[in-house]
């Protein structure tokens, strides 16, 4: 009984919020100041939707910025990743090497991305990258690639070796044997890390905003301006932040077994 | 190709990648932070100034605001989390399909962006419009204004970011805990006064290398908090809720004091390292010492 009330209680003040975001943005605008309005608005109105998409909101550039450095980073994240994985499961190399590079993906882990985000900055510069996909791609990756690695290399190093084996005698080098044996069993390691991926790109804020600055801004930049503007368009900024959320909810429900595996994978068992 | 060739084909991008993108930089901001460049007098960087900008960083009184509200936040959210996500594992522990959907539902503040988060309690807690106010005007009760006074938006942020990480800690616990034997959780559920004394002598020690790995990610992770700020008070009023994250982020891309704010950078970054390194190693001598048990 106690513990049914409280779970409903938890859910209430975990999903309250989301409500009430996607709610506010059907509300019409004059409805926010009248006090004790309630909460179902009286009239459902699209115009804060017309309004970030439409005009200068410019909305749907980020929206396909967003997803553009998304896909590029989970796509790119795997692929630089699963094979550098399997190579530190593999190799065998002088002066504890293997762990070292292994403590090289881990490490990223640990310090505040502030750190390197000005630097990043100088070099996208110099490149003339600036404002640019790519910028905010190789940012992500070089953040995401970590988690792909260590997640892998737990995952293979459970893997019996001798199923590599046979394939080894029938001739099969060492990308084939990845590529036709190894990759195919880790299926569900690499689904737990390309949703975890995703994740972090379409959420990720520092690095984008310190190099996106204009035409490439992702949404989670677009959202922080909110605060600078002049009296708050709550209509406008709940609009907003629903077309960050609901996608990333929805997502997150279709896949969250996958995204608790990667979650859970490496501190449960170390 | 042998064999070695291909995997150290395989390893190659991308720790290449990972050298060019976060080693370099890394270490080039610690350069930067033993020079004297302010990027908006000059496009390159200027003399060697030693530790000058550590010192200045150090007596800097908006920094030692920024490094104890920083301090105060990691501390309060990750217990507060610890202890909300702890105790939700153990709620929602089971096969059940309601305990099942709750515990994915549950999972949702984690998921979303930190800075969608901060937009999305600022509405909630907005002074006049906001449901949280509304509620407890309608229920009789004060309405504070929750992020427009010093001590009480440092709270606020407290609380924010704890439930958009309790999820974290309720998602590794439970599966912590669905490890466990069968007969140890089933005490652990039953009803009566056992319970509470099954739970602090036989569960919690179980889970406790877990749990001090979590407390570790989220006392870190805490640390490096500077997206809620941006949406909910940009780090006022004043400058009561500007976090170290935050504070460097404004003094390096905002004001482009390049080689002060990499100083402070590297001051965040050996504060969140020796966090780490202080749990790996606490967690260590407890496991040792329940080993030697």
């Amino acid at each position: 009984m106690i513990r049914g009330a409280l779970v409903t209680l938890a859910l209430a003040v975990s999903l309250g919020p989301f409500v009430v975001l996607v709610v506010n943005s059907v509300r019409p605008s004059d409805a926010f100041l009248a006090s004790g309005a309630g909460f179902i608005p009286s009239e459902i109105t699209f115009d804060h939707y017309r309004a970030v998409f439409g005009g200068d909101g410019d909305t749907l550039r980020f929206l396909w910025n967003s997803v553009v450095v998304t896909a590029a980073t989970t796509v790119l994240a795997l692929l630089l990743g699963a094979p550098a994985a399997y190579a530190l499961a593999r190799l065998k190399l002088p002066f504890r090497l293997s762990i070292v590079f292994a403590l090289a993906f881990l490490i990223v882990r640990f310090y505040p991305k502030i750190t390197i985000a000005l630097p990043y900055y100088l070099i996208m510069r110099d490149l003339g990258w600036l404002d640019t996909h790519l910028a905010v791609i190789l940012a992500h990756v070089s953040i995401t690639v970590p988690f792909v690695v260590w997640l892998m290399l737990g995952f293979l190093e459970e893997l019996p070796r001798e199923i590599e084996q046979s394939a080894m005698m029938d001739g099969c080098g060492a990308w084939g044997r990845f590529v036709w044996v190894v990759l195919p069993l880790s299926a569900p390691a690499l689904g737990a890390a390309a949703v975890l991926t995703a994740f972090t790109s379409w959420n990720e804020f520092l690095m984008a905003s310190t190099v996106a600055t204009n035409s490439a801004k992702t949404l989670p930049v677009r959202i922080s301006a909110f605060i600078t503007d002049k009296g708050i368009l709550w209509g406008n900024m709940a609009a907003m932040g629903s077309v960050i959320v609901v996608p990333v909810a929805l997502f997150a429900l279709a896949t969250q077994r996958y995204l608790v595996r990667g979650l859970t994978a490496g501190a449960v068992k170390g | 190709m042998t064999d070695r060739q291909t995997l150290l084909l395989c390893l190659l991008p991308a720790l290449l990648l990972l050298a060019v993108t976060q080693f370099y930089p890394l270490a080039q901001s610690l350069r930067v932070s033993l020079h004297d460049w302010t990027l908006a007098r000059s496009p390159v960087m200027g003399e060697f100034v030693g530790g000058a900008n550590y010192l200045r960083v150090l007596n800097d009184r908006q920094f030692s605001g920024a490094l104890s509200f920083t301090l105060s936040l990691a501390l309060g959210s990750t217990l507060l989390s610890l202890a909300a996500g702890f105790a939700l594992a153990l709620l929602t522990l089971g096969e059940d399909w309601r305990f099942r959907m709750s515990r994915t539902l549950l999972l949702l503040p984690m998921v979303i962006a930190p800075v969608a988060v901060g937009t999305v309690w600022r509405m909630m807690l907005a002074a006049r419009i906001g449901p949280v106010n509304e509620a407890l005007r309608a229920l009789g009760l004060p309405t504070p204004n929750w992020l427009g006074d010093p001590r009480l938006a440092q709270f606020t942020l407290t609380v924010i970011d704890a439930w958009q990480w309790t999820p974290f800690v309720m998602i590794v616990m439970s599966a912590a805990l669905a490890s466990l034997p069968s007969e140890v959780l089933r005490a652990a559920q039953m009803d009566g006064a056992g319970r509470a004394l099954i739970l602090r002598r036989i569960v919690l020690p179980m889970v406790l290398p877990v749990l001090l790995l979590v407390a570790m990610f989220r006392m870190v992770d805490a640390l490096m908090t500077l997206d809620i700020v941006f949406t909910t008070t940009g780090g006022g009023p004043g400058f009561a809720t500007q976090t170290l994250g935050y504070w460097i982020y404004v003094q390096g891309l905002r004001y482009f004091n390049i080689s002060y704010a990499a100083a402070a950078s590297w001051l965040l970054l050996v504060l969140c390292m020796a966090t780490a390194a202080g749990f790996l190693v606490w967690r260590k001598r407890i496991m040792a010492w329940q080993g030697g048990q």
